[in-house]
């Protein structure tokens, strides 16, 4: 690059503009920098006000210190408690007959009750609000570089409406496999995307094509998860259902923190290295076509990254509403439609948007009411995201075009 | 014809050989094309040849819908073509793989569609796809690309504007610069001055001929403005409902029996200082 550094007249406006090409971190400009950061702190704030509050009564300061407790940061038990669920044990290896029994059951080592409280239940909400945040939005924005469509959310292709029709399912007719639920409804999602895709497949698809059947196969399995609520034989199946049809994070463990990372990490790093793709795919399908994209197993291969992160996402949460959609134009509004950034800035923004809902989800009712019930933070993220999508509208002139 | 600028066209058959005594560049041709959409209409290009001799700018005339579009869309390997095969450079387009014909032949339609908060350095930038591994970073290879393009385009002055501030003719230059960092030899373009303004219309054109003259590119360019084509093509192509009705140096295709058959139109035709002109008197009806 023959200007690669910029004289000192050009003045620093010049050389940072000019910075897109050159250099390794290119794609990290103070646009996304401001992004990071600031979600970085809003996700601490608000998991400091959650792991405070609470009916056991804490201090700032006592909070800090319990999560900051040396007896479980440096202690290999209490992580292999919380990350693996117990001990690991490496001779079971060896003989195949014992791969059931790899991971051996352990306790917690005594701990203080402050540390105990924070790292065993209030901790673990706040990582799994974390991971699913970054799921959805990092899917919504997949999504809507795949459908070339602003208001395309994960679930733009059926995996709401397929996941909520098996819980449904599962919840009044199967209740003898409530115990696998999480992973019925990612299964759900899942085969309701690849329903959606089959209808929309004629020599190929486009991304009208995708969204209408997206709409066709909603509508029924929508209609078939309104009936089955007629079928449910109690309040409870019903309250449970709307949880998970709504999308809470009540009652979140270390359980879902182990059911999500993994996938949450797989789903991530996928969609990070295939942000080129998504750039180019955002041409065009033409354009990406001629230059040398093959364009449908590509789609398809980014619609499964997507489906996959919204599928880990429902699995621990249910149906979260409006983060993905609302996520990836927050970043797009402030880094631009580069995907390499808008992939990044969002894996940092949906932590920041969900933790703070569920501050709202766990804590609201007792601000507002003096109760101490939960809403599911579902809700939440639809109250803050309707709002902010009417001044989005507001503003911007030509919405619904990337 | 005696005013005739333009080089002579090049013989038929010089894909057999593959060089060229005159001009350096890349021979491509399709042989015996039928392409069309499938259905029960047929297809829209029924068996033509067609040939754009290496390093020369030839132009694809014709009225609407008389399958330019279609058949450049065939040569570009964008639409399967039912029999026939296209070559370039010797090797045949539907056996090459993706990223590797890309390499090789760029094609600009009117379809693309250009994200609004992407600055013109970025998306020339695209333009560099078919040449990165999975994995790969930009190499000052693509970068020194990512340059001469923005050169050969003239849009230095707007590499760091966004896409959505830009006019029609400007971003028209953008996005032939990005596939012009494709780096190839051939370079397909559907009626690249359509919907412009003269002045980004003549940059257009004078953009095509520096290619052809400082890069040996070979150009195929769907022309929608006849008198363009005249003007600036070394070779030019006239079809009509799917069928090549006349081809060969301007001087030669221009006529205004040509114009009176495949466009319907009364035309007066004279020999100009660069290639003929044409005056359009009225339409003709069939009766």
């Amino acid at each position: 690059m023959a200007s690669d550094a910029p004289t000192a007249t050009e003045g620093e406006a010049t050389a940072d503009s000019r910075a897109p090409t050159g250099g390794r971190f290119a794609w990290l400009d103070r646009s996304l920098a401001t992004v990071i950061v600031g979600s970085l702190v809003v996700v601490a704030l608000s998991a400091l006000v959650q792991i405070r509050y609470g009916s056991y009564a804490m201090t700032y300061g006592e909070a800090l210190r319990a999560l900051f407790d040396p007896d479980v940061l440096f202690d290999a038990t209490a992580w292999a408690y919380f990350l693996l669920g117990g001990l690991f044990d490496p001779s079971a290896l060896l003989d195949p007959s014992q791969w059931g029994s790899i991971i051996v059951g352990t306790r917690l080592p005594e701990l203080r009750p402050g540390t105990l409280i924070v790292w065993n239940i209030r901790l673990p909400r706040v990582l799994v609000a974390l991971f699913v945040g970054m799921n959805l939005a990092v899917s919504g924005a997949i999504f809507q570089a795949v459908t070339r469509n602003e208001l395309a959310s994960p679930f733009i292709l059926g995996v709401s409406s397929g996941a909520g029709l098996m819980i449904l399912l599962t919840l009044v007719v199967f209740s003898g496999i409530a115990v696998f639920l999480p992973i019925i409804a990612a299964a759900g999602g899942a085969a309701a995307f690849l329903l959606v895709y089959a209808i929309a497949w004629k020599n190929g698809t486009s991304p009208v094509r995708l969204i209408l059947a997206g709409v066709i196969v909603s509508t029924v399995f929508q209609s078939l998860q309104t009936g089955l609520f007629f079928f449910a034989q109690d309040i409870g199946t019903v309250q449970s259902a709307i949880q998970w049809t709504t999308g809470s994070l009540t009652g979140t463990d270390w359980e879902q923190v182990r059911m999500v990372l993994p996938w949450t990490v797989i789903a991530m790093g996928l969609a990070l290295v295939s942000s080129r793709q998504l750039n180019v795919l955002l041409l065009g399908e033409g354009t990406a076509s001629s230059l040398g994209m093959n364009v449908e197993r590509v789609r398809f291969a980014l619609s499964g990254v997507a489906v996959l992160a919204a599928a880990a996402s429902i699995a621990v949460a249910g149906i979260v509403g409006f983060v993905g959609l609302i996520v990836p134009h927050m970043v797009r509004n402030l880094v631009g439609s580069d995907y390499r950034k808008l992939v990044i800035g969002c894996v940092f923004v949906g932590p920041a948007l969900l933790v703070s809902a569920d501050v709202g989800a766990r804590l609201g009712m007792q601000v507002l009411a003096g109760s101490a019930g939960q809403i599911p933070v579902g809700i939440v993220t639809g109250l803050l995201g309707g709002p902010y999508f009417l001044y989005l509208m507001r503003r911007q002139e030509q919405m619904g075009e990337i | 014809m005696s005013e005739q600028h333009h080089r002579p066209p090049e013989p038929n058959g010089e894909t057999d050989d593959g060089t060229d005594t005159e001009h350096a560049g890349v021979p491509f041709a399709g042989t015996d094309l039928r392409i069309g959409y499938g259905g029960d209409k047929g297809p829209v290009v029924d068996g033509e040849s067609i040939t754009a001799p290496a390093g020369q700018v030839t132009a694809l005339v014709g009225p609407n819908g008389s399958g330019k579009s279609t058949l450049l869309k065939g040569l570009a390997d964008q639409l399967s073509p039912e029999s026939g095969t296209v070559v370039v450079d010797g090797e045949d387009v539907q056996s090459m793989a993706t990223k590797a014909l890309a390499r090789r032949l760029g094609l600009l339609t009117q379809e693309n569609t250009s994200p609004e908060s992407l600055t013109v350095e970025t998306l020339i930038e695209r333009g560099r796809y078919p040449h990165r591994g999975f994995f790969d970073g930009l190499t000052d290879e693509d970068l020194a690309a990512i340059d001469e393009a923005i050169d050969l385009a003239g849009v230095d002055h707007l590499r760091d504007r966004q896409l959505s501030s830009l006019s029609g003719g400007q971003k028209q230059l953008v996005w032939i610069a990005m596939v012009l960092a494709q780096d190839t030899d051939v370079l397909l373009l559907d009626e690249p001055t359509t919907f412009l303004d003269l002045h980004h219309q003549l940059e257009v054109m004078e953009i095509i001929e520096r290619l052809r003259d400082d890069s040996d590119m070979t150009v195929l360019v769907v022309l929608h403005d006849l008198q363009q084509a005249a003007r600036h093509a070394d070779y030019m192509i006239a079809l009509s409902d799917g069928t090549i009705q006349a081809r060969g140096p301007p001087g030669d295709v221009v006529t205004e029996d040509l114009l009176a058959s495949v466009f319907e139109i009364e035309a007066r035709v004279t020999p100009g200082q660069q290639g003929p002109e044409i005056t359009p008197l009225r339409p003709l009806h069939e009766d």
